[in-house]
Formats: C-alpha cells, sequence, structure tokens
C-alpha cells in the first residue's frame, strides 16, 4: 500500500497464477453442492453434528445406557432385593485373570469374613485357594423381565455358591452393581419421561398462548407466574405427601414424573411463547393464513421448525436437570421410596458420616449420575449447533 | 412395721456421721471468691452431714478437682440431659438399682404409706440460702395445693385413691408425708430421672409468687420473662427438668450459667453441693460442664473427632466402628454399655387406631402373635447388630431379677407357617391378586407403619420386617414423620402401627413400678387413648374396653396396694407373663450396646455398664460427679 503509484503512462505491477485455468470449474462446484443443496433437514443437521467429538462420542454412550436400562434384569448379576447377610459391606472385589501364574478366564478369589471384635467391623479377606471363576449366560436368580415373564437368564453369575460383587454390597448385603443397574432404569427414564411431559404442556401451552395472545396468553402469563414463585422444595413436599404411601411403587414413580414434569413446563412455555410472537408476524405466516391454514398447521409446520435448535438444546439439558431432580427429591426422601431403586434412592443411603469414612463404595453411584449429566449436556450442545445447519 | 427399704435408710444415716467433715482443701476453681469473701470456706458451703461417696467402694478411684468437659447436644431443649445425668435426687438409685437417700440424710417407711425425710443440716441450695423444711412446705402448701398454679389439683402421681397425702413439718429438717393406704412406688418416682419435684427454693420462688409478691412487681415479671400471667411465670422460673433459668437454685453437681438462646451451655461446680469423696474433697471433681448444640446427624462425626470428652445422646451401636477407629487418632476412647431397652426396635399396633377394620384385626391377638411369629428376629439381629443382640419379645432383660426366658421366648420364634394357620384362623384367609391378604372388610392388608424417622436402624429393620410379612401375605408400608407431628397422630388414631423401643425400662426390680405394662400415659402408642385415661385421671380419653388391658388395669392397682416384695414380685410376674402371651408391642432385639465415648483421660467411669433413660437416667447412677481428670487441664 505504501509504494507510490507509477508514473503516469508506466505499467501496473501486478500478478498473474501460473496455476492451469479450468473454465468449466463453476459448473463442477455446482455439482458438489447439489448434494447439499438437496440434502434434508435431517441430513444437514448429522454432518453438522458428527464434526462435534464429544456430542459424538455422548450421543453414542447415552444410546447404550438407553439400551442397557432396558435389560437390567439381564445384565445385572443378582435381583434387586437378593440379600447376603454373609456378606454385608463386602469391599469390591478385584476381578482377576490370572491365577498362580496361568491364565483361568475372569475369576474372584472367594472371600472369608471375619468380625474384628474390637472395632466391630466385618473384615474381608481374599482366600487364594478358592478360584471362583465367572459364569456367562448362566442361571443365577429368578426374575420377572419387565414384569411380564419370569426367567434367570444372567449375563454374568458367580460360580456356583459363590459370590461376585463388583462394586462391593451395601448394609444389607445386597450387590450394589446390580442396584445401580436398576436404579439406572428409573433415574434415567423419569429424565425422559418428565421432559416429554414439559415439553408437550409447554408447546401447547406456550405456542397457544403466543400464537393467540390476548385474554388466554393473559392468563397463561400469570398462571406460569405463579407457578413460578412458588418455592419449589415446600410445593415438592406437598406434592410427595399427597402421594399415598399405599400406591405401588410404579404408581409412585408416575406420580414423581408428573410433578416434575409439571413444574418444569412453565420455562420452555414462557420461551415458546416469546419466539412465537416474533414469528407470527413475519410474511410466511400471513402467506400460510391466507391460503387457509388452521393455526394448529400455521404452529406445527411453520412455527415450531423456526426454534428447534433451541427445543432440542432446551430438551436435552432439562432432561439432566430432571435426573437431578429425581435424586435430589429421593435424597431428601421425598420422592420414590424402597423397595423401587433409584440413584437418588441409593446416595440416600449413603449420606451418613460412617460410610463415607469406611464404605466409600456406597457413593458409587455419583459416577453414573455424573457421567450422563455430563453425556447430556455435551449432546446437547452438539444438537444445538447442528440443528441450525445454515449458519 | 419397718421395711427393708427403712433399714437401708437408717443405715446410711448411721454409718455417716462416724466421718470427719470435709478433709479436702478449697477448690482452685472458687478459691478467689472464697479468698474475695464472696463464698464461705469449703467447710462452712457443706452440710453437717455430707453424704460420702466411696469411689474406691464403688471401682473407681479418688480423684482431684478441676477440669472441664464438653458435651454435644442435638438441640437447646437437651439441655434437660444435664439434671438427668447429674442424678441428684431425694432418694435415688445406686448401681446396683437399690433405693437409698441422696439428697436426705436418711428417710423411714411405715407400711409403705408414712414417709419421714430428715434432710441434711445446713444444707444449701447453690444460691447458699438454707435447704429446710420450709422448702418442702413451700412447694406443698403453696404450690401443690395451690389450684390457681395446679388447675387439676395435686398431680396424679401423688394420689392414692385420689387422696393426697397429709403433710406435715416435724421440725425444721424433718418433714412428712402420709398417707391413708400404701403407695409403694412414691420413692421409686423421687429417683426416676425426671423426678417428683417436692421441694423448691423457696427463698427465690417467693418473688414470683402472688401470695408473696406484689401484684406490680408481679407484673412486670409478667412482662420482662413474656408470659400469660403468674401461673406461667412460676412454672418457667422454677423448671428444674429444663435448666434454663440460671438464676434458679439447685441442688444439682453443676448450676447453670447460661440462659437460652444459645449455642453453647455453660455448668459450673456447685459450691454447696452435698457429696464428698472418702478423701474429704468437695464433689463434684469436674469444675465445668460445657454443651454445644450441634446438627444431631454430626455428633456422631464430631465426637470421632475428638469434640466431646463424654459422650451418650445420640450415638447409636452403628457409630461405634468409626468411633473406634478414631481411637487412634484422638485421645477418646470408646466404651461398649448395655442398653436397658426390652426391644430396641418393636413394632407397635395402634389398639386404639381410628380406622375401624384395621381395630378390629389387631385386637385379635392371634393377629398380633402371627406378626411377631413373621419375623426372622435372626436375619435382623445378624444384618444389623453384627449377631451381637438378643433375639426377643419385647420384655425385660436377663439382668432384670424378673426375667424368665419364657418372657423373651414367647412367639418369638421365626414360623411363617404357624403365622399363616393363626392369619387364616383369624378371618384373614382370602387373598388379593397381589397375593395380600383381605382383611375382614375386604381391603387388602396394606399396613402403614409410622416411624419418627429419628435412626436409620429403624429403616432398615423395617426394610427386612417388609419382606418377613410378605411370606405371610401382609404388606407393609412406611411412613416417616417427625417426633412430635408422630405423637399427636398416635394419639389421634390416625397411625395403626408405629414403630418405637421396647419397654424403657428393661431391667426392672419388683420394687419397681409396673406401669409400662399397663396403659398409664398418652405417649403409649398400643394404647394411647387408654393411656390418657389414667394419665389424667379418667378425664379425658376412654377407659379400656378389652378384657386383656383392664386385666392390666386391675393387676397395676393391685400392685399399688401391695406392702411387702413378695406379692409385688408375684404381680409383675402375672403382668410380664400376660404380656408375653398377648404381645401387645412386637420385639425383635434386646440387649443392644450403646457406645459411650470419654476423653482417655477422664477417670472413674466403668467399663461395662447398664444405660437407659429408666432405670440408670443415662449416665445419673454411675454420678459424673465422680468423674475426674487425672492431670487436670
Amino acid at each position: 500500500m505504501k509504494t507510490p503509484l507509477p508514473e503516469p503512462g508506466a505499467p501496473l505491477g501486478h500478478y498473474v497464477s501460473d496455476a492451469p485455468f479450468d473454465p468449466y470449474a463453476a459448473e463442477r462446484k455446482v455439482e458438489e453442492l447439489k448434494v447439499i443443496a438437496q440434502a434434508s433437514q435431517f441430513q444437514l443437521m448429522w454432518w453438522q453434528f458428527r464434526r462435534h467429538r464429544m456430542a459424538l462420542a455422548s450421543g453414542i454412550f447415552l444410546i447404550a445406557v438407553y439400551l442397557m436400562i432396558a435389560i437390567s434384569e439381564f445384565l445385572s448379576p443378582y435381583n434387586l432385593h437378593t440379600r447376603n447377610i454373609d456378606f454385608i459391606y463386602s469391599p469390591p472385589q478385584t476381578l482377576r485373570f490370572m491365577h498362580e501364574g496361568s491364565f483361568v478366564g475372569p475369576f474372584v478369589y472367594g472371600q472369608t469374613m471375619r468380625l474384628d471384635m474390637d472395632t466391630l467391623q466385618r473384615v474381608y479377606t481374599d482366600d487364594r485357594t478358592d478360584v471362583q471363576k465367572l459364569r456367562f449366560f448362566c442361571r443365577g436368580d429368578s426374575y420377572r423381565f419387565w414384569g411380564l415373564f419370569q426367567s434367570d437368564v444372567h449375563l454374568v453369575c458367580p460360580a456356583k455358591d459363590g459370590e461376585f460383587f463388583f462394586l462391593g454390597t451395601d448394609r444389607l448385603g445386597r450387590d450394589m452393581l446390580s442396584r445401580i443397574l436398576y436404579g439406572a432404569r428409573i433415574s434415567l427414564t423419569i429424565g425422559a419421561l418428565g421432559v416429554m411431559m414439559s415439553f408437550v404442556l409447554g408447546i401447547v401451552i406456550g405456542g397457544l398462548a403466543g400464537y393467540h395472545g390476548g385474554i388466554f396468553d393473559l392468563i397463561v402469563q400469570r398462571v406460569i407466574e405463579v407457578l413460578q414463585s412458588i418455592p419449589s422444595i415446600p410445593l415438592w413436599m406437598a406434592l410427595a405427601a399427597i402421594i399415598p404411601v399405599t400406591w405401588s411403587p410404579i404408581l409412585v414413580y408416575v406420580g414423581i414424573t408428573i410433578i416434575l414434569g409439571m413444574l418444569d413446563w412453565t420455562g420452555l412455555a414462557r420461551a415458546v411463547r416469546s419466539k412465537l410472537l416474533a414469528l407470527r408476524e413475519e410474511d410466511y405466516v400471513l402467506a400460510a393464513q391466507v391460503m387457509g391454514a388452521g393455526s394448529a398447521r400455521i404452529i406445527r409446520r411453520h412455527l415450531v421448525p423456526g426454534f428447534m435448535s433451541h427445543l432440542i438444546a432446551s430438551a436435552t439439558l432439562t432432561i439432566p436437570g430432571m435426573i437431578l431432580g429425581e435424586t435430589a427429591l429421593s435424597f431428601l426422601g421425598l420422592g420414590l421410596r424402597p423397595p423401587i431403586t433409584s440413584w437418588g434412592i441409593l446416595l440416600t443411603e449413603a449420606r451418613s458420616i460412617n460410610i463415607i469414612a469406611l464404605y466409600p463404595w456406597l457413593l458409587f453411584p455419583v459416577v453414573p449420575v455424573v457421567l450422563v449429566i455430563l453425556a447430556f449436556n455435551f449432546l446437547g450442545d452438539g444438537l444445538r449447533d447442528a440443528a441450525d445447519p445454515y449458519k | 412395721m419397718i421395711t427393708r427399704r427403712a433399714t437401708l435408710g437408717l443405715l446410711a444415716a448411721a454409718f455417716l456421721p462416724g466421718l470427719a467433715r470435709a478433709g479436702g482443701g478449697e477448690s482452685k476453681y472458687l478459691k478467689d471468691k472464697v479468698d474475695a469473701g464472696e463464698l464461705p470456706p469449703v467447710a462452712e458451703r457443706l452440710p453437717k452431714v455430707p453424704r460420702v461417696v466411696n469411689t474406691a467402694a464403688l471401682g473407681g478411684e479418688p480423684g482431684v478437682q478441676g477440669g472441664s468437659v464438653r458435651m454435644l447436644i442435638g438441640g437447646q431443649r437437651d439441655v434437660r440431659l444435664m439434671p438427668i445425668n447429674s442424678y441428684s435426687r431425694l432418694v435415688g438409685y445406686d448401681r446396683d438399682l437399690k433405693l437409698q437417700a441422696d439428697i436426705l440424710e436418711s428417710y423411714t417407711v411405715e407400711e409403705e404409706r408414712i414417709f419421714t425425710f430428715r434432710l441434711r443440716e445446713g444444707h444449701r441450695w447453690s444460691s447458699g440460702d438454707p435447704f429446710t423444711a420450709e422448702d418442702f412446705r413451700y412447694c406443698w402448701e403453696d404450690v401443690i395445693l395451690n389450684r390457681e398454679l395446679l388447675k387439676g389439683g395435686p398431680p396424679t402421681d401423688l394420689l392414692v385413691e385420689g387422696k393426697p397425702p397429709i403433710f406435715s413439718v416435724i421440725d425444721d429438717v424433718t418433714v412428712r408425708y402420709a398417707w391413708e393406704k400404701p403407695i409403694p412406688d412414691f420413692l421409686p418416682k423421687l429417683a426416676s430421672p425426671i423426678p417428683l419435684v417436692l421441694a423448691l427454693p423457696a427463698a427465690y420462688m417467693r418473688q414470683f409468687h402472688k401470695k408473696f409478691q406484689a401484684a406490680d412487681v408481679l407484673e412486670k415479671h409478667i412482662i420482662k420473662q413474656r408470659v400469660d400471667d403468674w401461673r406461667g411465670l412460676h412454672i418457667k422460673m422454677s423448671r428444674q427438668t429444663r435448666p434454663e433459668n440460671p438464676d434458679l437454685p439447685t441442688l444439682e453437681a453443676w448450676r447453670p450459667r447460661t440462659a437460652p438462646p444459645a449455642e453453647q451451655f455453660i455448668f459450673e461446680r456447685n459450691p454447696f453441693f452435698h457429696r464428698i469423696d472418702e478423701n474429704g474433697t468437695q464433689l463434684p471433681y469436674v469444675d465445668k460442664v460445657v454443651m454445644n448444640v450441634s446438627s444431631p446427624d454430626l455428633i456422631s462425626a464430631k465426637t470421632a473427632t475428638g469434640e466431646s470428652d463424654l459422650q451418650v445422646a445420640n450415638l447409636d451401636f452403628a457409630d461405634y466402628t468409626l468411633l473406634k477407629n478414631a481411637e487412634t487418632i484422638y485421645p477418646i476412647n470408646v466404651l461398649l454399655w448395655k442398653r436397658t431397652l426390652g426391644s430396641r426396635v418393636a413394632l407397635v399396633p395402634n389398639l386404639n387406631c381410628g380406622d375401624e377394620g384395621w381395630r378390629k384385626v389387631l385386637r385379635d391377638v392371634r393377629v398380633r402373635r402371627a406378626m411377631s411369629l413373621a419375623l426372622n428376629r435372626t436375619e435382623i439381629n445378624k444384618a444389623v447388630f453384627y449377631g451381637l443382640g438378643q433375639e426377643s419379645a419385647n420384655t425385660v432383660l436377663p439382668e432384670s431379677p424378673l426375667f424368665k426366658p419364657e418372657y423373651a421366648k414367647a412367639w418369638a420364634a421365626f414360623d411363617p407357617d404357624q403365622a399363616n394357620r393363626l392369619l387364616d384362623e383369624a378371618g384373614l384367609d382370602k387373598r388379593d391378586d397381589e397375593g395380600l391378604r383381605l382383611l375382614p372388610d375386604g381391603r387388602s392388608a396394606h399396613i402403614v407403619v409410622e416411624s419418627a424417622g429419628e435412626s436409620t436402624l429403624e429403616t432398615d429393620v423395617l426394610e427386612l420386617i417388609t419382606d418377613h410379612f410378605r411370606l405371610v401375605g401382609l404388606g407393609l408400608f412406611v411412613r416417616t414423620s417427625q417426633r412430635d407431628i408422630f405423637r399427636s397422630r398416635a394419639i389421634g388414631g390416625e397411625i395403626v402401627m408405629s414403630v418405637w423401643y421396647g419397654l424403657d425400662n428393661g431391667v426392672p426390680t419388683p420394687e419397681m413400678s409396673p406401669l409400662e405394662l399397663a396403659p398409664t400415659a398418652d405417649d403409649q402408642l398400643q394404647w394411647p387413648v387408654w393411656g390418657m385415661y389414667y394419665a389424667t385421671v379418667k378425664t379425658k380419653g376412654e377407659p379400656p374396653d378389652m378384657p386383656e388391658v383392664q386385666y392390666l388395669v386391675d393387676k397395676l392397682t393391685a400392685w399399688e396396694m401391695t406392702t411387702t416384695e413378695a406379692e409385688r414380685e408375684t404381680i409383675w410376674h402375672d403382668m410380664l407373663k400376660h404380656h408375653a402371651e398377648q404381645v401387645f408391642t412386637i420385639g425383635t432385639v434386646n440387649g443392644i450396646s450403646q457406645p459411650i465415648v470419654r476423653s482417655r483421660r477422664l477417670r472413674n467411669i466403668p467399663a461395662k455398664a447398664l444405660c437407659g433413660f429408666q432405670p440408670t437416667a443415662f449416665l445419673g447412677v454411675y454420678m459424673p460427679d465422680t468423674f475426674w481428670y487425672e492431670e487436670s487441664a
């Protein structure tokens, strides 16, 4: 820039590329772009999503976890309620492959329990001569799969007359691994179901309020304000107290889901409403109206896709909120009740000082809670980026 | 007739004067005040005949004064543990649960109805005012008989067939209570952890009494103390069970120095305490007791980090391992004493419950027996108590002279077949589609067991019991609430079954009243309404309409008329046998250990002992005033 202009009449300094010139390059580019241009919205989202490595990994992890909870009964070595009075507070057993220098496949050493009369602590020692080979696809505790049919096939079982506590046992000698697997089913579905419920409520109520405005909007807004101004813990307590104790665990579970869903839709309804207030002024909405579309169709086909990215992001971010909500409720003793088991229940049982000092493996359910919540957050992040592929 | 008790009282009296008066030196803690002339020297502070505690004979050793003991309490109201643990009573139990004169110099009992108390000459309240017959007279004439103060008249504990005793002052240090009929549980009530009050510091209390105080001054007090009337004022200022008034003179070993609200309550030695050790050193040894308020959940953790020098309250058996492991890090020592409870966890069917269907079923003895037979006590013992407890019905412990193995074994074996049979016979022979029995009125047998939610131990046991009950076709559900709500719901009949402790006093002697076995109080969860009937002298509640329970009432009445120990023992056995057969409460495991944590330097605490509210007043009978620090801090 600093170089002064050449003398008048002298040639301008310039650059000429020596690469070969292809006059049809533009046409070929269009051919390539055609794939993108003709790709569906979903495909575009997938391409975008694939580039977010963390989100992809999280997504795969979550799918695996949700597949697992469908077959908890099969995966867990013991039944949820199997007690082993002789193995109370047994620490996690080490899974081994080599015995005395030779490979024998996965096994655990048998344990002997001794009560230390001085500290009244149960001391477990490995019996190095007692090799208990694990069995796979084996018959163990019987269970009712999904409460439908009786079976006793497990992925992995302890040796006959042996025990296998991969994550230790709790105060009644119940296997922690099995309890975590069963607990996952409740904790993970309660989040998904709760979110579904709050979504339906949020989109329908928020959508109608935003699209129609007027008196309906006014009422909905005030109701939301009232709902949001109620402190949540006392409200939970009140709602939880309404659920009669004699209800079956399944009904309580549904009840808690409804409670969580009922409290959560307000924020989403507001977001939907404000977005619709803006979008309904767009020309394409007017066009649709002129063409005679009803409000349900306009909202569904023309407006909702417009803020899909927001919806997806908030859905994935709400699920962990729900899981934590259930955990917190159960931890406070307001949510689910034994015998139904969720991660919150497992953590409630592990909150005394004794556990932290002496039996730390009972705190293990924290790990799946953290992993699942992180995975949902990463997934939500990736989906939000992907949902707006044109950006 | 002079009974054994009277003899004991006389013996104590004859033994004492032979000993020299306070030979020990002045307490360092009080020395400044004595030198300044605010307090008289120790020889003048003690009564002429102090109570000599022979620590060596009790298995300990005489110690030195000084130091302070830190304790943790779960809330401000728990300062009430102080007068229980300190345990100075007119008449108190010793370690063998025999009655002996404590504050009194001696007493005589004639025909179990005329009680003559002799006070210690020169005995003073912690304020320095003399403790004389006048304090008894004030308490009797101006408080107990004052209709304005006690609207219902004298407390039922003092009535025999509705009649109070005749009170007379013989001389300055002798008073007498004379009834027309025997009242055998009069002395045990004086020795109870929360005793019957017969004496109040008249010199101090008169200022709050309408009869002795000008109306305008009284009014000022009423406003200052934020009470409704002078009655409330008098009750508040004279409350001895919760030492919240630091100005109220006391006869206990330590006097309160803190008024609530506070996070820390300080008690300092009572300069006029009436006990000395065999060397003549005035007790208590420890100068100060400091009670820190903490959250109940945290007490075991705090104790395990050495924040308490002497801890019983809020420690549970399950904390033992944690505490024991802390021994290597902090200078504490954990002892295991034995709880005196008849059962650590007991199921209590409410015979007064409002649910008519359940009430009928629970009143059927076969149902109660079946529930008891359905429990697998061995599993409960193993799972929750390391197998160290005794599987037993809710009855007295083997340590009690009244124990018989058949009481403990009655309907306490694990026999689901017999339980099923009994339930079938009782008319619960139909089942619903979940396999639960149907009540005669057609509902499924869902039992909601309510718990005060104070210990995880109860929850664990209930979880096991849920499965045991399932085997006999009964569904069990747990609802947790909070102690006060729980009590009022029980009285209101809203609770069908509750989970609570068994008998408070599992080590009774025939001399102690069997009132826990019969309806006598509204906190008896198996029959709160009938209990209330007798607790309120038949003004509230209802009389029992079950002959089985009426039997217990009659037996208790008979016990209250007895004059000899043999009669009392027979009646005790009648009642225990009846209790065992009727299974009014369903016991699980008893003889559970209670961890006691002490500072390693604290001496004279027995290594093995019984511990409970009744009858040992927690630490009370082991006399915490004789505990001392090896090297004074």
